[in-house]
């Protein structure tokens, strides 16, 4: 068996991202006040790069599964391969669910398919958890453990590395200049730096009582005709579509066809469901006319619907959707109501 | 390499036929292979605008041309509903599942359509008269809002001489000069006919309010639950599972449907709706 544990310094690391950068489109995290967020890599902005950190304000189907994505076109274009560098737990587990939908059944979606399969992860070990931090609750880890290609864990000024995948070897082989010998201790050091960030989970976990998935299974279905519940839970929300939008695993979306002079294309683009047009039929119809039943087809398509059909919860633990939500409402809250039968509305942030 | 789902291919309009003052009727040439089974359901595009699904209301023996029956009433329709003889249209598909033929042979066929929802019928009566012996009684009940608004007029009448153990029967919401049939809602002209019930099957096809008070109708009159064949037609966009939109409880319309026994989702919220 090859060997599968190497280290690599930052210099020589962002080195080797200038290099991949001729024939890759590579992705790497910047970091601007408390957020961190994805873009191309630039050499010039070398000192705001953060690989550790915790998630970025982007969940990775951003790049996956994009936006609008062309998925029918009289010209074909290619793009260079993508590398995505920083990722993190809470975005890997959501592959899950995005292979699922879109690789699994009898029909295949080909520009995911491509996309997905001419993507180099490179995943990277949370070194903080934020408060809305609680992968560990949806089954999840502050480091990555599947779904990666290569794993970077941060020892003071390196890295250490974890190659997955025969991709990350291939990459590894290529350019094993880079790559030195792990130092002895360095697999005690990750250890001890995973269990110290587990810990701040777990504490936040404890303090705010969140709901493991455990305990939440089972619960949408039996608060599901409980209006008055779905309504208190709603009783701030704008649906805007943020919680959907920035959810990992959300993957909704409708297609949309566009003609220019040439040629008449076709997108899929992110749809959903918290809007009301979301299940309308032209005719008029509306399975879920209000409100409170489209905020309770979102929870029943996570916690009810995927665990049903792949026993799978359809929430990473990111708590995107607990910053983006203008109402603030709270996932974790939501779900504590859905357990425990009643809410009790915290005071607000 | 994987075929892609979201691709159409062209298919000429050969004719339009107006059947009333919202619907038509388009006959289409595909350029390219496709078929279909009686309940499934295709795409229709006009490309670069948009698409909508419709399931044809041809025989689905008929492999060279497909027709649609298409009501006006979104985007799409209204567009569609302007296109003439001679332009091309895009089709994807078939997707979802098609009537159970084999599970209807030597039973009692009882449809019953409303409106619109008559077109995905008479797929199926085309279906059932291709080997109309093989099933022990056809019955046909369709309900319009008014004689006007009734679809297929020139032949709707003529399906019971395909064979004595057809029949047809029709109503109207509201009755005019030409009306001499019966006057009401569909529901009014279900009755048992001396069906026997542990050998019956319905099929149901209309707008959602006539869809539920049919359904109530025909569990009285003692069909059972898992013997009632519901069209539950949901926003569908891309017909394969993957977008969504059409989800009813632990089911995706388009794959699993559309077509769905009244046993497996009488227990979904707001499935009339």
């Amino acid at each position: 068996m090859s060997q599968n544990t190497y280290k690599i310094s930052k210099k020589d690391l962002f080195d080797l991202f200038t290099r991949l950068s001729n024939d890759n489109r590579v992705i790497v995290p910047y970091i601007k006040g408390e957020q961190l967020y994805f873009d191309y890599f630039d050499p010039k902005k070398e000192d705001i790069i953060e690989l550790g950190g915790v998630r970025q304000s982007q969940p990775l189907k951003s790049f996956i599964n994009p936006p609008r994505e062309k998925v029918l076109s009289q010209n074909k274009t290619t793009s260079k391969p993508l590398i995505i560098a920083g990722v993190k737990g809470c975005d890997l587990s959501s592959l899950v669910l995005q292979d699922f939908v879109f690789l699994g059944g009898d029909v295949k979606d080909p520009i995911y398919e491509e996309l997905r399969q001419g993507t180099l992860i490179i995943g990277c070990d949370c070194t903080y958890a934020k408060e809305t931090c609680f992968c560990i609750a949806m089954e999840g880890a502050p480091y990555p453990k599947n779904h990666y290609d290569i794993n970077l864990s941060c020892i003071a000024d390196y890295f250490l590395v974890d190659v997955k995948s025969e991709k990350g070897l291939n990459l590894v082989e290529k350019y094993r200049m880079f790559f030195k010998e792990p130092d002895g201790d360095d697999i005690d050091i990750r250890d001890r730096n995973r269990g110290r960030v587990m810990g701040q989970i777990k504490d936040h976990i404890a303090r705010r009582g969140t709901k493991n998935t455990a305990e939440i299974k089972g619960s949408v279905k039996k608060n599901y005709n409980l209006v008055s519940l779905w309504q208190d839970f709603a009783s701030t929300c704008v649906e805007c579509g943020a919680c959907n939008l920035v959810c990992p695993t959300c993957h909704c979306f409708i297609l949309f066809d566009e003609r220019s002079k040439e040629f008449a294309a076709r997108y899929r683009t992110w749809d959903a469901c918290l809007y009301k047009t979301f299940a309308r039929v032209a005719g008029g119809a509306n399975p879920r006319k209000h409100l409170h039943e489209r905020l309770r087809n979102r929870f029943e398509k996570k916690f009810d619907f995927f665990p049903h059909i792949m026993n799978y919860f359809a929430c990473t633990g990111c708590g995107r959707c607990i910053e983006a939500c203008p109402g603030n409402i709270d996932l974790r809250e939501v779900l504590k109501g859905l357990v425990d039968g009643k809410w009790n509305k915290p005071p607000n942030k | 390499m994987t075929k892609n789902p979201y691709a159409y291919i062209e298919a000429e309009i050969l004719d339009v036929i107006d059947e009333t003052h919202n619907i038509k009727t388009f006959r289409l040439k595909p350029r390219g292979d496709i078929g279909f089974r009686a309940g499934q359901f295709m795409d229709v595009t006009i490309p670069g605008v948009g698409e909508a699904p419709f399931t044809p209301s041809s025989n689905h023996n008929v492999k060279e041309t497909l027709d649609f029956t298409i009501m006006a009433a979104g985007r799409v329709t209204k567009l569609i509903h302007g296109m003439k003889k001679g332009e091309v249209l895009g089709l994807r598909g078939p997707y979802g599942a098609s009537y159970p033929l084999a599970d209807f042979k030597s039973k009692e066929i009882f449809i019953v359509g409303g409106g619109v929802g008559l077109a995905p019928l008479r797929a199926l009566l085309y279906a059932l008269f291709n080997d109309v012996n093989d099933y022990k009684n056809v019955i046909l009940k369709y309900g319009a809002r008014t004689p006007k608004d009734m679809v297929y007029k020139n032949e709707i009448f003529s399906w019971k001489d395909r064979a004595p153990h057809v029949s047809i029967e029709a109503s109207v919401d509201v009755g005019d000069d030409t009306w001499t049939g019966n006057v009401g809602l569909v529901t009014t002209i279900l009755k048992n006919d001396n069906i026997n019930m542990d050998n019956a099957v319905a099929i149901v096809c209309g707008p959602p309010i006539m869809m539920k008070f049919t359904t109530f109708k025909l569990l009285d009159l003692g069909f059972k639950d898992s013997r009632i064949y519901l069209s539950m037609e949901k926003n569908m966009s891309c017909g394969v599972g993957k977008c969504g939109h059409c989800r009813i409880g632990p089911y995706y319309a388009c794959k699993d449907g559309p077509v769905f026994t009244y046993d497996k989702i009488k227990d979904l919220p707001n499935i009339w709706d």
